[in-house]
Order: structure tokens, then sequence, then C-alpha cells
């Protein structure tokens, strides 16, 4: 079958190559991204939105990635930058819709401070469990430093013990994993469907 | 009935292309086959209000296409795709099928969502914007069968849909053809003999202009059966063995 | 997860996540597709949509020079070439020739001449014949247009400059007439242009001068009478025919 020339291998495209085509007027790369991407981020949505918001939401994103691929810079993690516009698009949706108010328990809904938007607090939590990701495998060094010290709340002390490290290691772990993290949320958390 | 038609007749100068057609079609996939030269082409054109009849009655849509307000009105729902269709080299999938969309009558708030839907329904969502010039026949075929079903027609008229296209891409229109069935009156025609026995519920088969067997295609397989005519499958051999009882007894009258 | 399976074929993806069920991705993909894909009509097609309450006709008039690409180039080389002609020699080229180029592009603009898909464009809402005239009309105001300013670039006099416009709707009629009675846009063109050229030799044989089946006043009424009569067979020729053809 005849090709046309310049045609290249999407499949085998790395996410950052493809994004460059996408900004380049390319619709098929743009097609490439959306079978890739769009499976994970509709499964990270859902945790927080309803269906039918998540179509809106994500065929919202994978427009804005279509009119903005010009402004990303090619860095390996293209699966962060689309979640982070899907993210906006997302706050901009429940902006939109305004605050849900029912089903909210008595005493959260403090004076003059706005509740906390349910599907908001779902994202957030999708944004840390994410970032967290970022960290590296369950099992770790840093994942499990993490896990010890800030999600079940031990003291500095009783992780070292466990882990069998000195304090001062465990410490060291802390710092760049709470480094990792403020970067992973900053820029945009590279996804489980990132780039390759 | 989405057809309706009685008596049916189409001459070109002295030949008879259609000698008395009748038939009733409502929605389904309905399977026309037959030899080269059998008036299938005639009878399909007469359908589209491309080529008016000799003498009969028509009646599509539940209107005369004889006249023009009804005609245009028939025009509107409806889909063809010819057997040899034309394309323009210049134009992209998405523009090709676009244009036909907007002659169609379609709303033009409407139209971009029909095409896209349209080409992504038939496989070519990585070619929309690829001129025409460069595309293989069986993707020209496509995006003939995507400018037939933009509109979303109650009226669907195809002649020989899958030439040129590959056994897979065959399924993927048989099923295709299903879908469309359930909504919409679905006229096929072709001669290969599996494409009717996959997608239609009703088959019928013309030679010399006349209808010589209507039914589903278990009656045409059966007809087939314990006569030793010619045919690799079972719809076939019922197709020949129908083919060969007509003209031997065109033969003896 | 693993990023190390590259080559993965794209026309079935693996979802390294699972799509959650409610969730239609193709309706989602075919929104982005329709945004993406659109091609908006500019100005002068939604202006020609307005005034032919018809967007499908204006679609059809506005792709036209791009169907028409190389009758548009070859007028413009023959009509500036005549225009050329003109300054060196002083006959009035632009103005014997105008019709002729007219007549082949009208004559082309005819259904099979044109349109590839013809068949298919006679099944469609918007009219067929509704579409020629458009495009005749086009075609027409086209070289209406490049004549006037090739002949106005070879200087010639006023009465010449415009005086072929009359008889350009003569042979333009002619050519179209043919064209749609038999059904060939290159018959149609062959008769506007033999036709166009019999009547600049005949009144030129008539009075001696090359330009009399231009500038001579008196044609003017036969010319108009003949185009209205190659009109009503246009009309007639375009009809959805009844009965045996």
């Amino acid at each position: 079958m005849n090709q046309p020339p310049l045609e290249c291998n999407r499949s085998a495209m790395d996410d950052d190559g493809l994004v460059a085509r996408v900004a380049a007027g390319d619709d098929t790369a743009l097609r490439e991204l959306f079978s890739r991407h769009a499976p994970w981020l509709a499964a990270r949505l859902r945790a927080a939105l309803p269906a039918a918001e998540v179509e809106d939401v994500l065929q919202e994103t994978f427009l804005a990635v279509w009119r903005g691929a010009g402004g990303y810079r090619p860095c390996g993690a293209a699966g962060g930058w689309v979640w982070g516009i899907a993210r906006r698009q997302a706050a901009l949706l429940l902006r939109r819709r305004g605050p849900a108010t029912a089903g909210l328990p008595d005493g959260i809904a403090a004076g003059g401070r706005e509740a906390g938007d349910p599907a908001e607090m779902a994202l957030a939590r999708a944004d840390l469990a994410a970032a967290v990701a970022t960290l590296g495998p369950p099992g770790g060094p840093d994942r499990e430093v993490w896990r010890l010290l800030y999600e079940e709340d031990r003291p500095v002390a009783e992780v070292a013990v466990m882990l069998g490290v000195p304090p001062g290691t465990v410490k060291s772990r802390a710092h760049r994993a709470r480094r990792l993290l403020r970067a992973a949320l900053r820029g945009g958390a590279a996804a489980e469907g990132g780039s390759r | 009935m989405n057809v309706d038609i009685t008596g049916l007749t189409r001459r070109f100068g002295r030949t008879q292309a259609v000698a008395g057609v009748s038939l009733e079609a409502g929605a389904g996939v309905f399977g026309l086959l037959g030899p080269n030269g059998a008036g299938k082409t005639s009878l399909l054109r007469m359908m589209a209000t491309v080529l008016p009849p000799t003498s009969g009655r028509l009646r599509l849509l539940g209107r005369d296409p004889g006249s023009y307000g009804p005609r245009r009105e028939i025009r509107r729902r409806l889909g063809y795709l010819p057997q040899n269709l034309g394309y323009y080299p210049g134009f992209t999938a998405a523009e090709f099928v676009e244009y036909f969309a907007l002659l169609k009558e379609m709303p033009p708030g409407e139209v971009p969502r029909a095409v896209a839907a349209a080409i992504e329904h038939v496989g070519l969502g990585d070619k929309a914007r690829a001129k025409l010039r460069t595309l293989s026949g069986g993707m020209l075929r496509r995006a003939g069968i995507a400018q037939a079903i933009v509109n979303e027609p109650e009226l669907l008229l195809l002649d020989e849909p899958t030439a040129g296209l590959d056994p897979e891409q065959r399924v993927a229109f048989r099923a295709l053809l299903r879908d469309l069935g359930q909504r919409a009156t679905v006229i096929v025609s072709t001669h290969l003999v599996e494409d009717v026995g996959a997608a239609c519920t009703e088959v019928a088969l013309m030679d010399a202009g006349r209808i010589v067997f209507h039914g589903t295609p278990d009656e045409l397989t059966a007809r087939g059966e314990g006569t030793g005519a010619a045919g690799d499958a079972p719809l076939e051999r019922g197709y020949s063995a129908v083919l060969a009882a007509a003209r031997s007894s065109t033969a003896v009258a | 997860m693993s990023d190390m399976d590259a080559g993965l074929p794209s026309s079935a993806p693996a979802p390294r996540a699972t799509v959650p069920a409610d969730v239609d991705l193709d309706r989602v993909w075919t929104g982005v597709a329709t945004q993406v894909w659109r091609r908006d009509p500019g100005r002068v097609e939604r202006l020609a949509g307005r005034l032919l309450r018809s967007p499908g006709l204006a679609r059809a008039l506005v792709v036209t020079p791009s169907l028409l690409l190389a009758w548009i180039i070859a007028t413009v080389v023959v009509l500036f070439a005549g225009a050329g002609a003109t300054l060196a020699t002083g006959t009035p080229y632009v103005a014997l020739l105008a019709p002729a180029v007219a007549a082949a592009g009208i004559a082309y603009a005819y259904g099979p001449g044109i349109d590839p898909a013809w068949e298919l464009s006679q099944s469609m809402a918007v009219s067929d014949r509704m579409v020629l005239l458009i495009r005749a009309l086009a075609v027409f105001g086209l070289n209406a247009i490049l004549g006037l300013a090739a002949s106005a670039a070879s200087g010639a006099a006023a009465a010449v400059t415009f005086g072929w416009l009359v008889p350009m709707t003569a042979a333009c009629a002619l050519a179209l007439a043919v064209a749609t009675v038999t059904r060939l846009a290159i018959v149609g063109v062959a008769a506007g242009v033999a036709g166009w050229m019999i009547a600049v030799l005949s009144g030129a044989a008539a009075s001696g001068q090359l330009t009399t089946a231009v500038t001579s006043s008196a044609l003017i009424l036969p010319y108009l009478a003949f185009a209205a009569c190659c009109g009503v067979v246009v009309v007639y020729a375009t009809r959805i025919p009844k009965g045996t053809s």
C-alpha cells in the first residue's frame, strides 16, 4: 500500500514526539495520544465525577491538547502534562457546576469558608496518589518511608527500627520524598500511563 | 414500508433493463443478487431518483418521486453509493463527506459532528484529513459509504459496496449493515453471494430484468439442495439452481 | 507499570487502566474529532449561502475554482496573451477571444465535464440544475472580470472593451445547450468555440472588419434572442426526463 512520504510509525513514537506532531497539526498523532491516555484519564476522573461529566472533561482536555500542544516542552512527562490539563478542565467544570451542597455532613460547612466539594476532594486525592506513585514502586525505600512516616504517623525512631536503617537515613529519605512530592504536585504528576 | 414498487419497468431504446419488478421493503437489510446485466443497477438508480421509470408505480419513503417537492424530501433522507463513484482528488476525506452532507441539505450546525461520526464509523479516522488522491481503492469505497450514511438515511442504496475491500473490512462492513438495518431500509446490490448470506434478512434474485426469487437467505439455500447445482457454498448452489430454473422456463415459454 | 512495551499496534491499544464501563470513549473521540476536522465556511461562502438560501449550493459554488483550475489558468494565459498581442498589433484580440474562452469554461462546468461524482450529484437534494446554473454564472462572471481587465490592459477602445459581453452570452448559451443535450461537456466546448469562430469570420466576410461580430450594435438583439433560445434548450435538457432517453 502506498504510504505518503514522511509518515512515521506512530505506534512506536514516544509521547513527546506525538505531542510535537500534534503541535505541527497532525490530527492522527492526537488520535494516538487519545488511545494511549484517555483510558487511564477516564478511570482517574471517574473516581471523582459522574460518567457524563468525565466524558465532557475528556473532550475538553484533548481539545486543549490540540490547541496548546505548541506550549509543551519535551521532557518525558507528557502524561503528567495531559493530567494537568484534565485537572484544570475538571476544576473549570466544577466551578461552573457550583459547589455541591447536597449530602454534606453538618459542621463541615464552616461559616465563610467554602466547603470542600466532594468531587474536588476526590480529584485532590487522585493527584496525591499519583504523586506518591512517583516515589517508586510500593515497597521501595522512599515509598516505604513515606507510608510509615506520614500515612501511618509513626515516629522516626520506630520507622528506623522497622526498616533496619539508621534514623539519619530515614530523615534524608523523608526529605527526598517530600521534595519529589512537591515537584510532582506542582508539575502535574507523572501518570501510570506516562511517557516512554 | 419505505420502498413500495409495483410493476416497474425501464427501457433504453429497445432493451428492457427492468421488465416488471414489484417489491416492498421495510426496515432491514435487503440483498439484491444477480448476474451482470440483470438490471440491478437500473433498479437501484430508479430507487435513488436518478433515473425515472418508464412505467409502473414507485413510492419511496411514502412519497412519489415524480414531482419536485417530494423528490427533494426523499433525497434528503436518502443515502446512495453508485457502482462507479468518482472522487475529487484535491478534497480530503472529511471535505468529501462534508460536501455531500451539505448537498443533502443537512442543517449546517449538525454537519461537522455527522461527518466525524460517519468517518469513524467506516474506519477512516486516520485518513480524515488526507487527500483523496492518496487513498487506496478500498479506502475510497469506504469514503463513499461514509457520504452515504452521513445523513442517517432512512433509505440506503449501495451498489457493489464491498468492491476493493479486504476480507477483514468486509466483515466490519457487514456489521455496519446490520446496525444500520435496525432503523433504515438498506438495499445492497452485489454479485458476491457471501455478502448477502451474512448480513441480509431478505434476498431478491434478479435475472434479465425480472425478480426470479424473493425470500430469506435460508430459503435460497434450500432451493439449491439436492439439485446438484454448481457452487462451493450452499447459498451459491441455491443461486445457481434458481437461475437455471428461471432460464430454462423462459427458454420453454 | 512497565513502560517498556514499545510497538503497541495503534489499531488496538491495550489500555493499561480499565476504562470505566459507563464512559463512552468513542463518543468522546467523535466529539474531539468534530472540532478538529471541521472546516468552517469562509466569509464568501457564508454570504453566498445566505443569498442563495442554500449552504449546499454555496459550497458547490465555492469549490468550483478548484475543479476548474485548469480552465482558470488557461483563461488568464489566453486573455493576457491576447492583450499583449493587441498592444503589439492593434487588433482587439481580447474581445475576439473572450467569448470563446468563456464558452469553453461554461460547457465544462456542466456535469460530467467537471464532476467526477456526477451520478452521485444527481441524487442530491440540491438539484444539479441549480448547481449548473450557479457554476455557469460564476464562470461567466469570472471570465467577464478577467476579460475586462485584459481589455483595459490592452488599451482598446471602450466600445470594444464592453462590446463582447453580449456576444459572450450567446456563445456561452450555445455551448451550454449543446453540452446538456449531448451530455458531453467536450462537445459543448467544441460547439461554443466553433460557433463563435463562425460568427467572427462571417462578420468579417460581410463587412471587411474583423471586429464586426463584436462591435456591430445591430447584432445585439439577435445575440440575445439566440441566447434565450439556447437557455430554453438548457432548461428542457436538464429536467428529469420522463420515459425513454
